[in-house]
């Protein structure tokens, strides 16, 4: 170490707090201006530290499905018979949807149709996420080795979870629909109008876009309607929860708080998420190209 | 419950080289922890800022054992593995140091009362830091609630921190 007397290094000593909060506040100002300058540095961090968050996340998740067994155990009998409810009207739905199985393939066979293409997915775990009000994403400890790309949707059994925005070698991170980034195009099951489901860091995320004559009630189930080749369609999202204030709010279908194990989902969409382009404004490098969707299916 | 200033040793001689990097690991353990996928419906990803509590009990005990380096280095790696925006979390960090550091004085022999009320003023105002910085970066339109909520979790939760940090303290430093 170089040797300085007393009165420089205590000179020095009161510059390095200057010195560091501005460097922070340089990199907060160059990351709003180029969104893609501290990308690799993120995903090569991410890629060092996975192993130990994946191994570090496993004691505290146990520790929740214990409370979860507790809760389960004291509510056992309510449980008990809220399950046999469910199970009789999911046993008349699997006929249903048997019979419905079939009279499709007879239709298919029928119109000669292009069978679709088979669907791979990488099923991953959680194991850090975001933890703020100010961003809602997950990480998840399946990366480009395992075949995850950008772009690609995640989902649960109950819905869509987001989409994948960074890839690691070992991880990757997932935006989620609640995230104040996050655009999905989606359509109102019952009455077919078409909407963008936009994050905004709250729980439920609003529906905009909708044309204003049209009337949305709340119950309406959401789902994504695959405009754009962004997300593939007929993905469950949620269900309309509000419908006075600025635009309707929806409550996704997946409790993202508690989701420990999801699926990435690839549907071989040539398109997906297009490369941010470096020095673009932020507005114009939205998860979703909603402008190029509305030119293209009219 | 916590240890008083007057008790710590000035000269840090009693302290072995693993002791000496407690206050960085403890303060990198609750940057770690306040990522942690927790299962629990209520949740709903509004962790308690632990960082700053990490921060403010080592500003005021061994300001000399985290430097504002480490503070900056901790900071910027949440951020990285958190996904927000780089130097955010580092800034408000920083500036907690600093602040507790320069008022460092008015807390010795003090009652725990008076550390977890200036605990709560420090949380008001980081609370308030972040929002604002949010808001100037383009993400105004989150609801205040949220944070006010994360304020109240984070000032609640203080006590414990401040008991096991002042024990692990205690049992590796020799203060008492």
């Amino acid at each position: 170490m170089i040797r300085l007397s007393a009165p420089r290094r205590a000179a020095l000593q009161r510059l390095v707090l200057p010195v560091l909060v501005l460097l922070s506040v340089t990199m907060i100002v160059v990351g709003k201006l180029d969104q893609v300058v501290f990308e690799p540095l993120r995903i090569s961090f991410t890629d060092a530290a996975a192993p130990t968050l994946d191994a570090l996340s496993r004691p505290i998740a146990a520790a929740g499905n214990l409370i979860d067994h507790a809760r389960g155990v004291i509510n056992l009998y309510q449980e008990n018979g809220r399950l046999e409810e469910e199970n009789r009207r999911l046993l008349h739905w699997q006929q249903a949807a048997l019979t419905l199985a079939s009279e499709n393939a007879q239709l298919r066979s029928l119109l000669r149709l292009v069978p679709e293409a088979a669907i791979s997915y990488v099923t991953a775990r959680v194991i850090a996420n975001s933890g703020g009000v100010y961003a809602r994403n997950l990480m998840v400890n399946a990366g480009s080795g395992a075949g995850v790309e950008r772009g690609q949707a995640a989902i649960t059994g109950d819905g869509l979870v987001g989409r994948v925005v960074e890839v690691g070698t070992r991880a990757a991170r997932i935006l989620l629909v609640t995230d104040l980034n996050s655009r999905v195009p989606v359509i109102v099951e019952r009455s077919r109008q078409r909407a963008i489901l936009s994050g905004d860091n709250s729980e439920r995320p609003l529906l905009e876009y909708l044309d204003p004559a049209s009337a949305v009630r709340v119950g309406d189930r959401i789902i994504t309607s695959g405009e754009g080749g962004v997300f593939p369609p007929d993905l469950p999202v949620g269900v309309v929860s509000r419908v006075n204030g600025e635009a309707p709010r929806v409550e996704p279908y997946v409790g993202l708080s508690r989701v420990e194990y999801l699926r990435i989902v690839d549907y071989g969409l040539a398109s997906g998420l297009p490369k941010p382009v470096a020095g673009a404004p932020r507005s114009m490098r939205r998860a979703t190209p909603v402008t190029t969707a509305g030119m293209k299916h009219h | 419950m916590t240890s008083r200033i007057a008790d710590v040793p000035v000269v840090p001689q009693v302290d072995s080289p693993v002791s000496r990097l407690l206050p960085v690991a403890t303060t990198a353990a609750a940057a770690i922890l306040s990522i942690q996928p927790v299962h629990i419906s209520a949740y709903a990803a509004l962790a308690p800022a632990f960082m700053l509590m990490a921060v403010y009990h080592w500003a005021i005990y061994r300001p000399d054992l985290l430097p504002a380096s480490a503070v900056f280095l901790i900071g910027i790696g949440h951020d990285l593995l958190a996904g927000g925006s780089l130097g955010v979390t580092a800034v408000v960090l920083l500036l907690a140091r600093a602040v507790v550091v320069r008022y460092r004085r008015w807390f010795p022999d003090r009652a725990f009362p008076f550390v977890w009320g200036g605990f709560t003023l420090l949380t008001a105002s980081g609370m308030l830091v972040l929002w604002v910085l949010h808001s100037l970066l383009g993400a105004g339109t989150v609801e205040f609630r949220s944070s006010i909520f994360r304020a109240v979790l984070t000032i609640s939760l203080f006590p414990f921190a401040s008991f096991l940090l002042g024990r692990t303290q205690r049992a590796l430093m020799g203060a008492r």
